[in-house]
């Protein structure tokens, strides 16, 4: 199975008890935050709302993902590395 | 937010594995020298690195642990990082810094894992032709460190709970916002 990598940090990885797993690709990019509230119920409210999320090493906006009418928003593919990124506490 | 420590240990990301580092990464033209390592930092080697015979000034900055939060005892720190990102930043402000202030070398170095408190978790050095800019090109690295990099410190407190910190939370004189 086509699979891209998912990092977790802080609050997040708290919340879920994992730092990172694999997770079925292609997703759509304005699908992400849809399919982890399915497999961690209320992680949106809790967690991803305070978050930001890159691909690679660039952030990516999630909202303006589905911006697109023609339906052509970004997509992450299998072997992407996606992390959520929690408000940083560095120093 | 408290919480506990993930305990999948069994699938550690490179970028949690301390076994992956010490990491660095140079501008050799712009004198900019970074690092992220889960071993106590030496600052004198910091300042060492970036200082150069037509700086007149160079300034050290050390933030360590403190062993309270909110007046509850804290016994453990401990910080994580994402260095594909956290590199990135660290040099986009280090580049910032050097344009703006006219800097003549950046030292950046982050400590990872469990950090004692009273022990070093961030090292700024700077370097400058006079005092001026390097005092303000200090003051605005480490400024630009805490809103930006992408380090998470966790506090673990003698009465067992923990939490995630944000930085975002705090001014720099530790005043809620």
């Amino acid at each position: 199975m086509a699979t891209f990598q998912i990092h977790y940090f802080s609050i997040a990885s708290s919340y879920i008890n994992k730092n990172t797993e694999a997770l079925p690709a292609p997703l759509p990019l304005n699908r992400l935050f849809d399919t982890l509230e399915s497999r961690y119920p209320g992680i949106r409210e809790k967690v991803l709302q305070s978050c930001g999320v890159s691909v690679g090493d660039e952030y990516v906006d999630v909202d303006e993902a589905d911006g697109n009418k023609e339906g052509e928003g970004r997509v992450i593919q299998a072997g992407d590395e996606v992390a959520i990124i929690p408000p940083v506490s560095s120093g | 937010m408290s919480d506990s420590t993930p305990q999948h240990q069994d699938q550690l990301p490179a970028h949690l594995n301390p076994k992956n580092y010490p990491q660095t990464r140079t501008h050799p033209s712009l004198n900019i020298h970074l690092t992220l390592t889960y071993t106590p930092l030496n600052p004198q080697t910091h300042i060492n690195t970036i200082s150069s015979p037509s700086a007149g000034a160079n300034l050290l900055f050390l933030g360590t642990t403190r062993d309270t939060f909110d007046n509850r005892p804290v016994t453990t720190l401990s910080y994580t990082t994402y260095p594909i990102l956290a590199f990135k930043t660290l040099m986009d402000i280090a580049e910032n810094a050097v344009k703006e202030h006219g800097l003549l070398g950046v030292s950046i170095a982050h400590r990872l894992g469990e950090v004692p408190v009273g022990e070093c978790s961030i090292v700024v050095g700077v370097s400058a032709g006079h005092r001026g800019g390097a005092f303000r090109g200090g003051e605005e690295v480490l400024e630009q460190c805490k809103e930006r990099v992408e380090v998470w410190k966790r506090e673990v407190f003698g009465d067992g709970g923990s939490e995630w910190r944000a930085n975002g939370e705090r001014d720099r004189d530790g005043n809620l916002r």
